[in-house]
């Protein structure tokens, strides 16, 4: 199955979710999605869906001066963010175990 | 991760040339669209080139395909123009935003809240008319006939209701439809629109040359209109009574009508009161109706001279005389006062 299709269902809650202990700039943040297994993320997903959730309310931004590198936007979740996480974060696992729970039933191997 | 290599650090004007081709890929979302989109990205751009080796192309693939898939994150339809030229993309995306504004107050107008929705009321008439249109298109270019009120299809009436019969509800049912066709049939459904429109036009202009050429000549001044009576003078200034014209054909000449209350005496000896000045036997009647209205009249002084004109062979008399003289005309001769 393509995970490029299944991405764009999840990128917004995954985007929340490492968000969710530290702040992050936009290529920082990419790389935590892909450490934690997202490899096909692109680069333009993602900074199209930081755009998306910071108009949308979920995000704060400030920008940090760096004296090597360029400026660095930081985005953090603010509350609206993490209520928006807790309840994608409820709806996914609910659907994630019926998935499971489904292919468990017909013997699909994991 | 590989390590960076020499030499392989993007430059600020890579960035930009790259930021320049992603907004050009947008250049069909609205302008504050588009800068919110991509407030961040050279920022973001010059982040990743901190980050990795290569040039961004290497790393981020062309800038049209990261546009694309930048904006399919953000959540923005796709763009339903995409293979035309961006520039005029933006351009025509201008223009719309600036006829929805005219819409809108053309609209408040009109009593309707936009223009289209006006115009859009007028759609199933359109569809006559094209239908009618289509028609006249036919005739025109199959039987060589000229634009006229109906497409007469070889010059007969029965054709041109029935081919009218075909065009019209074929062009309503078409019209019912358009909505439904595919992007390709309905940009060729609309192109010939406009053409016909513009056969439809250039037939209008013929039709009003050729129509206004007879009413420029029926415009036709009576320089008799205002003539009253005739009074006629023999070579010695006499006035002649009795006298009946005609034309070259034998048809007599009639002008003016018995407006002195002799002359309607004399027609209506009874004293009818509903007499018709245009009534047959009063063009019998010899001029002048009213000598009395004479305008030239001979002086006592200058006695009468019978005989001196060989031309009158009736001897007409300078006295003023009501009582009509009856002299021998050449076709008719008997002067029939009839009421």
């Amino acid at each position: 199955m393509d995970t490029t299709q299944l991405l764009k269902g999840v990128l917004d809650l995954a985007v929340l979710a490492v968000l969710k202990d530290e702040d992050g700039y936009g290529y920082d943040i990419m790389r935590r999605l892909r450490s934690a297994g997202l490899d096909e993320v692109g680069d333009a997903s993602v900074y199209g869906t930081l755009r998306r959730l910071f108009q949308a309310g979920l995000l704060a931004t400030y920008v940090v001066p760096s004296e090597s590198g360029p400026h660095r936007k930081y985005y953090s979740l603010n509350a609206a963010g993490r209520d928006q996480l807790a309840r994608s974060g409820k709806v996914w696992r609910s659907f994630a175990a019926s998935m499971d729970r489904l292919l468990d039933e017909k013997g699909v191997a994991a | 991760m590989t390590e960076r290599s020499e030499g392989a650090t993007v430059t600020a004007p890579e960035i930009a040339r790259y930021v320049a081709r992603v907004q050009a890929t947008l250049a069909d979302l609205p302008a504050t669209v588009r800068e919110e989109l991509l407030e961040d990205l050279p920022e973001h751009l010059a982040e990743v080139a901190a980050e990795t080796e290569g040039s961004l192309i290497e790393r981020l693939g062309p800038p049209e395909a990261y546009a694309m898939e930048l904006r399919a994150a953000a959540g923005i339809p796709p763009a339903s123009a995409r293979n035309l030229d961006q520039r005029l993309g933006a351009v025509l995306q201008a223009g719309r935003d600036r006829l929805r504004v005219v819409d809108r107050r053309l609209g408040v107008v009109l009593g309707y809240e936009r223009l289209s929705d006006y115009v859009r009321l007028l759609r199933p008439a359109w569809w006559v008319l094209r239908g009618y249109l289509v028609a006249m298109l036919i005739t025109v270019f199959s039987t060589g006939e000229s634009f006229g009120l109906l497409p007469r299809l070889g010059g007969s009436t029965l054709a041109a209701l029935l081919l009218l019969a075909v065009t019209v509800p074929g062009s309503i049912w078409l019209g019912r439809r358009t909505d439904r066709l595919g992007r390709r049939p309905r940009w060729i459904l609309h192109t010939s629109n406009v053409l016909l429109v513009i056969f439809g036009l250039i037939g209008l202009a013929a039709v009003g040359t050729r129509s206004s050429y007879p009413q420029f000549q029926e415009v036709y001044t009576d320089q008799y209109s205002g003539v009253r009576d005739v009074y006629v003078y023999d070579s010695e200034g006499r006035l002649l009574e009795g006298v009946r014209l005609f034309d070259q054909n034998g048809e007599p000449i009639r002008l003016g009508e018995p407006w002195c209350p002799e002359a309607r005496q004399r027609l209506f000896p009874d004293g009818e009161d509903d007499y018709d000045p245009y009534l047959d036997d009063l063009t019998q009647q010899p001029y002048p109706y009213c000598p009395e209205g004479a305008p030239f009249r001979l002086r006592p002084t200058t006695p009468p001279a019978p005989g001196g004109t060989p031309a009158p062979p009736e001897s007409p008399t300078p006295t003023l005389s009501s009582v009509p003289a009856r002299p021998t005309v050449p076709s008719s001769p008997s002067v029939t006062p009839t009421t």
